[in-house]
């Protein structure tokens, strides 16, 4: 599921190596890299797998489905753009697949949230180039 | 062989601290190097090691300190250091002045820090220029969704309250047991504020839950200064007792919190360990304490880390004003950086603190018979961290 959206907070600098994370997010579906040698998954991007070493990963999709691992709602937000958005939640969330990944959990009023919830990531086109990935409580 | 022991810190020295934006960083910077050397009975004719940055101005000498110091001072060094432990770096400085010291590599180092003046970015007076800029410090994985320093810190107090039943009320303890100090420090900041209650933290402005803006450091500009020797000069010298280094040690752990294995410990443990050891000292042996808190959160992961408490138990650790001067571990006792002064590399005031608590020359906030302090700074959102155990020689 996606939605057309204006986005006037920050935009991502997307340094070299990353670009592939940055594709997957534009095609609504999210690849992470996984270690050729011992399988497991990594986020954020890096060269080296930080388990076995291996230089060799490939990018491979993930469910979108994880757990609420810890998270905030900001209230005293950086700038203007997120002032207008504030307040808002800022989830770091376990994925089924291991790594965690921070994103604002949408969709939900902050009081409903809490360590554990069942989120799933939901996408939004920001602009002709650009998608963002966000969490939304995962339906039963 | 060479030891911790034979440096020791011979002067110390902070400037006013609070809005300095009317004078020019080097004029604080040189005001603190002055002062501090002047408290140790040596002069800029001394020094032959430094530690850190130049006073800012331009061209290269950012890039190239050790080479704009000596143009500033007139005569060239024989040691420059750069640590890189964010608000810790230059008290970090500390651990690697007395390693060149105790090996022959410098006589006098010196460790400064000050921020003053317009500048841009989080050292101005700008707040709201303060507070973009911090908020793209990290990579786009985080400052997309809104992050700020805050936020940071709010997500581990959050974990930590559901892990291990930690409240805000105990949190709240920290802010109260540290403003005490400042209300008995002339130079804090919030010293004139007056005391605080846990009510007044728990009523006070939400910033990102469950952070309010008294669980929060205070942002300002100021300056301070250390200086170190060999022990035997700071003897020879005899302005002061000697403090010196029982225990270095440091823990670089992690970047950015999508891959920290966990958000409730990190690498404060190794350097606690590595410091305690090396110090042959125990934990309950510390009279006095001093530790990087940004955030109430900060002092109790901390605490915990550098083993004054079992993991999850400092909530309880905290409680009764336990950090009060007076209390179980006086911690933070000139206020730290949320009441005293959050200023540039502003662990350097930690460390300055525990110096003047080891001197007996801490006034109204004097720890009574204080022989052992631990120093734990944190840079970035307890990324790197360094542990020192001090000791009146």
């Amino acid at each position: 599921m996606s939605t057309e959206t204006t986005w006037e907070g920050f935009t991502p600098d997307i340094t070299p190596g990353h670009e592939p994370f940055w594709a997957s997010v534009r095609e609504h579906r999210i690849a992470l890299q996984r270690c050729d040698r011992c399988g497991t998954f990594r986020f954020i991007p890096s060269p080296l797998c930080p388990r076995c070493w291996s230089q060799e990963a490939t990018w491979t999709p993930v469910s979108g489905r994880g757990e609420v691992y810890t998270y905030t709602v900001v209230h005293r937000a950086p700038t203007p753009a997120y002032q207008a958005m504030a307040p808002y939640v800022i989830a770091h969330v376990t994925l089924e697949e291991g790594p965690r990944m921070i994103s604002q959990l949408v969709d939900v009023p902050p009081e409903e949230v809490r360590i554990g919830l069942p989120v799933e990531l939901t996408y939004r086109d920001v602009s002709p180039e650009l998608s963002l990935y966000f969490f939304t409580p995962r339906r039963p | 062989m060479a030891a911790l022991q034979d440096a020791a810190i011979a002067g110390v020295a902070m400037s006013q601290q609070g809005d300095l934006s009317d004078r020019t960083q080097a004029s604080v910077y040189w005001e603190c190097v002055l002062a501090a050397l002047d408290d140790a009975g040596l002069t800029l004719a001394d020094v032959d090691g430094w530690i850190g940055p130049a006073p800012e101005g331009p061209g290269l000498r950012g890039t190239l300190p050790g080479g704009a110091i000596a143009d500033d001072i007139g005569h060239p060094l024989r040691f420059h250091a750069t640590s890189a432990i964010g608000a810790s770096s230059q008290s970090a400085g500390v651990g690697l002045a007395a390693m060149a010291i105790a090996h022959g590599m410098a006589e006098v180092v010196v460790i400064p820090t000050a921020s003053a003046g317009r500048a841009a970015g989080y050292a101005g007076s700008d707040r709201a220029a303060a507070v973009e800029y911090m908020a793209r410090l990290g990579s786009p994985y985080e400052y997309l969704w809104g992050t700020t320093r805050v936020a940071d810190y709010a997500v581990l107090a959050r974990r930590h309250m559901h892990l291990y039943g930690t409240t805000e009320e105990q949190l709240a303890e920290i802010a109260v047991a540290e403003r005490y100090g400042a209300t008995l420090n002339p130079l804090a900041v919030m010293g004139p504020r007056g005391e605080i209650t846990i009510d007044d933290v728990m009523s006070s402005r939400m910033m990102a839950d469950p952070l309010k803006l008294l669980d929060c450091c205070i942002i300002n500009q100021g300056g301070g200064c250390i200086v170190m020797a060999r022990t035997s000069r700071v003897e020879e010298l005899g302005r002061h007792r000697p403090v010196v280094l029982l225990g270095w040690g440091e823990g670089h752990g992690y970047l950015d919190p999508n891959r920290a294995p966990e958000l409730t410990s990190f690498a404060g443990r190794l350097a606690a360990d590595t410091a305690f050891g090396l110090a042959g000292v125990r934990r309950d042996e510390i009279d006095v304490a001093g530790v990087s808190d940004h955030f109430t959160i900060n002092v109790l992961i901390e605490l915990e880390d550098a083993g004054f408490c079992e993991k999850g138990e400092g909530g309880a650790f905290v409680e009764g004003q336990a950090l009060r001067i007076g209390g179980r571990l006086p911690t933070n006792t000139d206020g730290g950086f949320l009441s005293s002064s959050h200023a540039a590399s502003c662990g350097l005031y930690t460390m300055i603190e525990l110096v003047r608590q080891l001197r007996h020359e801490a006034g109204p906030r004097q720890v009574a018979d204080a022989q052992l302090a631990y120093a734990h700074g944190v840079g970035g959102v307890s990324h790197t961290q360094y542990a020192a155990v001090l000791a009146r020689a």
